[in-house]
């Protein structure tokens, strides 16, 4: 009947010695005890609200013991919260941890020290109802937590906000002119020499700030209404870059409109809906775009540029996006900089490498696909590429003696080059010969064609990166093949092999390659391994000389 | 009614308890004569009712069950009203079994629909819980209030016609019996009335509320006091700034001279001469909107009231004149005092009235003060210099205590709740767990005084606005009115059913309200020492209250966190305020009334507009429902609960509060 049960009645009778309580007078007595263990609680209640706490100490349980003129019960006073544990086997049953504790060694004990006193510290919690940031505040976080309470606070309450109406924004016919025939020439003859001229009015006129919005919206509209239309979209971030670069536009306000646009002109999974249509320039040129617009709005604005890269290393890092969508990121964060390059797609660089490799080699029918992944490869391998020239260029004798030994060594059988789609450079003709010559070195090499099968090569190295390639080199080439594809991957077999004695991994090292002060002959080396040959295109020629 | 079926009742009865013989005897009778007696219908009810009775806790349990699912399958647009129905009738079904000693199924009824009733009335629902045997109900004064008095529940005509209909239809008696026993309907005509004005059903109180409405509908003069600092500066500029009321001045120096003469005689006849008065101030001041407090009507104080010695007087009207004015778009400075290695044993803080002085009462029975005028020199600058020259002025603390930045006042034999300044300053009030109040003087650093008069632990105590006069309130359910010179108390006040928690003065002294843990606020005349309003509608003990300097408003905070503005004229409430999420340890008007500062156990101090209920106040009947407080800012301390706030009269705040680090990652 209450929640005590009379077997405790009976426990605590005993334990004052009664031994023959009846089971009848248990059971009233149960009843009675929880009625005033209530009435204790309700009372020790109010004495901590009193004492302005919202946690009940055993002190308050004794104020209310002495308020119902109730003996306290001693022993309990303890300023910490008391520490209840769990009895075993039971799910709701604590009692209170309480420790033997010899006599000998509290007096032995040294003397605690003396608790700090009470004091009284002052500070500005608000100035004019603005918070200081001073140590002594809540953080920041603590309040834009509230602020957002608020806003819901607003809106359950239905209190009156004060609402601004809308201003009327009074445009001259002429502007409505000029913007009417501006769109008319985005949507419709962005090929035409007037559109030229328009994108040159556009970048110098001084007039047109009143249009801004109504430009900002028609690009918003358009771009998102109109995806597939290469034409129109190109035209339309033309026509951003020439807003952007007049002088007499106060954008910024409506950047936060444009750059979702700007953003998906890089990395859409589709741009235009043919397969003539070079989405490849849109994409190089928004990302100079977005380049812009961080170069000149970034001190402004703390956070547009990590915003930024935020989305566009989301897509490069996400396996399931399109490839599209890869090299527009790359591309983007390649326009960003060097250091961006560095910080970012280096630590990422050999997985991704690794993802590309199935797309490159694999299906050979889906010519389409091929192209793509070699596009994406493209762009990553100038992105690291101008990332190392950048190193060299500043820190030009860095190159350091040891890995030089280790280039030395093994720099002859690893010339090779990558596939001839690419343009990679002048070395490129000269070097077809030694490909194959490089392909018999690697079987010269550990990794030999047999061991392919029953030892992968990684296991040498001690690196799971090579094994999809050799696998795949395995499984559909043969070793005489001179496929160029394969000579590449060939040439990382090898060099596995290389950086596995010079105490260098790859990974290891692109992973630390955001350090400023990385070597950049450690790197050149991890690139080299990834990228083969066509690195050295980046290498200015006195450095080139040191590796060949 | 038939006759069968009073057989057959008969007979289970006979059967059930045994009687074998007996019903024998019956069913042999009833075989001679089946057709001769004409039972009355009457008896015949009762019989049956009685056989009802016989399954008594079931039958409570489920004509409960039954009204319960008609309610909630009830028309849309009287649901609401009818389920205002059902709290009450499950209360007093759980007592009555209880009161017939079924104290197991009693249990398990409150059990099955505790749930229903929980939103609204958890904390009544906690403290019935307990009860399992008769004796207890007894013992019990919430239980008991509950039992004796009838509550009171609005109702539209077409509810009641459905409810009454539905209880006859049903021959639920049980129900029938209760709701005729405990509820009384006020049946109004026309539609139900919307769901936000239905605060009075909310709480359950143990006079009947119809006493609650009368009183609420005494006189109460809720103006400034007549002759106040604000009125002279006021005085003064009008003087300086226009001729055309010159006139007009003069009269009214006049009537404050004829006043002052009076001022020594009785209470009678003041208050013929107020309500002239309070016809004429009004009349003067519809004239002279200046600033927003000279609206309010000027009463006489029924006190004869200290003297103020002139210097402190000007030091006064200076900090006036360079008040800050502050409102939606000016929000105030705020000075933070946060008390650090408390150990958690700091009870109250408080603050005197131009923030230099601090002080904080202990549980370990101390009181301890702090001089911000020194400690805080260096942290602090400008606006609050200003203030503690001003304060220096008035005192100077007695010499340094050593290595101690604070001066310990020891003489409390129990926690300290509460402590209090006076206006100028000069002296703390502390109240304690010891049932006495300690005046003690900030010049000497030495108990003066030791009041005693409550039996148990005081809770609050408030100097009166022009000191000399104190208010505390205590366990014993009672607020006495005690004046510095006197230990007796000079007024006793006793009505609230449970705990008075604090106490806070109305601005004209003629006033005290007092908010309890019976979850009620009251108003109190501190002359007659009756009750002249009680202001329902918080559903947690009520921890602070605040009156706003116009005299017209009342804001009280609750341990939910709601804190409630009150029209004090009408004894309704104006807005509540949500937003906390904890007790409410404080509240605080500006000093011209147009914010309302409250301070919380989730260590923030929010404010909010007051502004809105201000500025209209003639056409008040008709805005007060379209008037809302504003909601402003949050203010949030790191891991500090606010204990206290105190507006300068510059109107700059100052706020103190415990650092609990622990405290609060415990909670967490």
């Amino acid at each position: 009947m209450s929640i005590i049960p009379k077997e405790n009645i009976e426990v605590i009778a005993q334990s004052v010695g009664i031994n023959n309580l009846a089971p009848d007078v248990a059971v009233e007595l149960a009843k009675d005890v929880e009625y005033r263990i209530r009435e204790i609680m309700q009372e020790a209640i109010k004495c901590m609200r009193h004492s302005k706490r919202t946690v009940l100490t055993a002190e308050d349980v004794d104020s209310a013991l002495s308020l119902r003129n109730v003996e306290p019960i001693y022993g309990f006073a303890s300023g910490d919260p008391l520490r209840f544990k769990r009895a075993a086997g039971h799910k709701d049953l604590f009692y209170v941890d309480d420790k033997d504790v010899e006599f000998k060694d509290v007096i032995d004990a040294p003397l605690p020290k003396a608790p700090l006193d009470t004091a009284v510290v002052a500070h500005w919690l608000a100035i004019e109802g603005i918070q200081p940031a001073i140590p002594e505040n809540a953080t920041v976080d603590v309040i834009v937590a509230p602020s957002e309470h608020k806003k819901s606070e607003h809106k359950e309450d239905g209190l009156p906000v004060d609402i601004k109406l809308p201003v009327k924004h009074v445009l001259s016919r002429e502007l409505q002119m000029y913007f009417d025939k501006i769109t008319e020439l985005i949507v419709g003859g962005s090929d035409s020499v007037l559109f030229k001229e328009a994108l040159v009015s556009l970048a110098t006129d001084s007039g047109l700030h009143p249009l801004v919005p109504y430009f900002t919206y028609f690009i918003a509209d358009e771009v998102t209404r109109s995806l597939n239309e290469f034409q129109l979209l190109y035209a339309l971030m033309r026509v951003v870059r020439s807003l952007l670069q007049n002088p007499h536009i106060h954008i910024e306000p409506y950047l936060h409109q444009l750059m979702p646009c700007v953003i998906t002109c890089l990395v859409a999974k589709r741009l235009g809906h043919k397969f003539a249509d070079n989405h490849w320039k849109l994409r190089d040129f928004t990302a100079s775009l977005v380049a812009l617009i961080c170069r000149r709005f970034g001190h402004a604005y703390h956070n547009l540029q990590p915003r930024v890269t935020r989305t566009l290393l989301h897509a490069f890092l996400d396996p399931n996006k399109a490839r599209t969508q890869h090299y527009g990121a790359i591309q983007g964060l390649a326009a960003l900089g060097p250091s961006v390059v560095r910080l970012l797609i280096l630590p990422n660089l050999e997985p991704f490498l690794q993802l590309l490799e199935k797309d490159v080699l694999g299906d050979q029918k889906n010519e389409m696909k091929r192209n793509e992944a070699w596009r994406v490869y493209g762009a990553l391998l100038r992105a690291s590429g101008q990332c190392l020239y950048d190193r060299l260029k500043h820190f030009p004798n860095v190159l350091s003696p040891s890995s030089h030994a280790a280039w030395k060594l093994t720099g002859r059988p690893v010339i090779t080059t990558p596939p001839n789609k690419r343009k990679v450079g002048p070395d490129q003709s000269a070097e077809q010969p030694p490909l194959k010559k490089a392909a018999t070195d690697g079987l010269l090499s550990p990794n030999s064609t047999t061991s392919f099968q029953t030892e992968p090569p990684q296991t040498q190295v001690g690196d799971t990166v090579t094994m999809p390639m050799s696998s795949a080199d395995a499984s559909h080439v043969g070793p005489s093949s001179s496929s160029t594809i394969r000579g590449q991957h060939d040439s990382v077999g090898p060099m596995r092999g290389v950086a596995g004695r010079g105490a260098l991994n790859a990974s290891k090292v692109l992973g630390q390659a955001w350090k400023d002060d990385m070597d950049a002959g450690r790197l050149l080396a991890s690139l080299f391994e990834l990228f083969g040959e066509s690195m050295f295109s980046f290498i200015q020629p006195p450095e080139r000389l040191f590796f060949l | 009614m038939d006759d069968e079926e009073i057989h057959r009742a008969v007979m289970t009865y006979l059967k059930k308890k045994g009687f074998k013989q007996t019903e024998l005897a019956f069913q042999e009778e009833q075989r001679k004569d089946l057709s001769s007696v004409e039972t009355d219908p009457d008896i015949a009810r009762q019989i049956i009712s009685f056989a009802e009775s016989e399954n008594g806790p079931a039958k409570y349990k489920e004509d409960y069950s039954k009204l319960r699912s008609w309610t909630y399958s009830s028309l849309d647009l009287y649901r609401h009203e009818l389920l205002r129905v059902l709290y009450p009738v499950f209360v007093h079904c759980f007592m009555d079994l209880v009161a017939k000693g079924h104290g197991q199924e009693a249990r398990n009824f409150f059990l099955a629909y505790r749930e229903d009733h929980e939103l609204l009335y958890l904390r009544d629902l906690q403290k019935l819980e307990g009860i399992i045997l008769p004796s207890h109900l007894e013992e019990m004064e919430f239980a008991r209030s509950l039992r004796q008095s009838k509550v009171n529940i609005k109702l539209c005509q077409y509810s009641y016609e459905l409810l009454l209909q539905y209880l006859h239809k049903s021959e639920s008696m049980k129900m029938l019996g209760i709701i005729n026993e405990h509820i009384n309907f006020e049946v109004s005509s026309g539609q139900s009335s919307s769901i936000s004005d239905d605060a009075e059903a909310v709480t359950m109180i143990g006079s009947t509320q119809d006493a609650a409405k009368e009183l609420n509908q005494k006189e109460i003069r809720w103006g400034l006091l007549e002759d106040s600092l604000e009125e002279r500066l006021e005085k003064e500029n009008m003087a300086s700034e226009a001729e055309k009321v010159d006139g007009d001045g003069k009269d009214a120096d006049m009537d404050d001279n004829k006043k002052k003469a009076e001022g020594g005689k009785s209470g009678v006849s003041l208050k013929k001469v107020k309500k002239d008065k309070l016809l004429g101030a009004t009349g003067k001041n519809i004239r002279t909107e200046t600033s927003t407090v000279s609206v309010a009507p000027r009463v006489k104080s029924e006190l004869p009231l200290p003297v103020v010695p002139m210097e402190v007087e000007h030091s006064f009207l200076e900090d006036l004149r360079n008040r800050a004015q502050l409102g939606s778009s000016a929000l105030p400075s705020v000075s933070f005092y946060t008390f650090i290695n408390t150990h958690n044993s700091l009870n109250c803080a408080s603050i005197s009235r131009d923030g230099s002085l601090v002080a904080g009462g202990f549980s370990d029975s101390s009181v301890k003060v702090w001089d911000m005028s020194k400690i805080g020199q260096q942290s602090e600058n400008g606006n609050v210099q200003g203030e503690i020259e001003a304060a220096q002025k008035g005192q100077v603390l007695g010499q340094e205590n050593g290595k101690r930045s604070y001066t310990l006042l020891q003489g409390h034999s129990g926690p300290v709740y509460s402590t209090t300044f006076c206006p100028l300053g000069d002296f703390i009030l502390s109240s304690s767990a010891d049932s006495t109040i300690r005046l003690w003087s900030t010049k000497l650093n030495a108990n003066l005084v030791c009041y005693k008069g409550h039996n148990y632990p005081i809770w609050d105590v408030q100097f009166s606005p022009v000191g000399h006069y104190f208010a505390s309130s205590s366990h014993d359910r009672t607020a006495r009115i005690w004046s510095m010179d006197r230990i007796q108390p000079l007024r006793i006040m006793a009505g609230h059913l449970s705990d008075v928690d604090c106490v806070q003065w109305h601005v004209n002294c003629n006033y005290i309200a007092t908010g309890s843990s019976d979850k009620t606020v009251r108003l109190w005349d501190v002359q007659t020492g009756e009750c002249v309003r009680i202001f329902l509608g918080h559903r947690g003990m009520i921890l602070s209250i605040a009156m706003s300097p116009d005299g017209r408003y009342m804001a009280s905070g609750d341990e939910d966190g709601m804190i409630m503005m009150w029209d004090l004229s009408s004894g309704k409430c104006v807005t509540p305020l949500t937003g906390h999420t904890s007790c409410v340890w404080t509240v605080a008007f500006s000093c011209e009334g147009s914010l309302l500062a409250s301070g919380s156990a989730d260590c923030t101090v929010k404010l909010w507009d007051v502004n809105a209920n201000t500025k209209g106040p003639r056409a008040e009947e008709k805005v007060t429902n379209t008037n809302r407080l504003r909601f402003l800012k949050t203010l949030p301390t790191k891991s500090t609960p606010v204990y206290a706030l105190q507006f300068s009269r510059r109107n700059l705040l100052f706020a103190a509060g415990a650092l609990s680090k622990g405290l609060s990652s415990y909670n967490k």
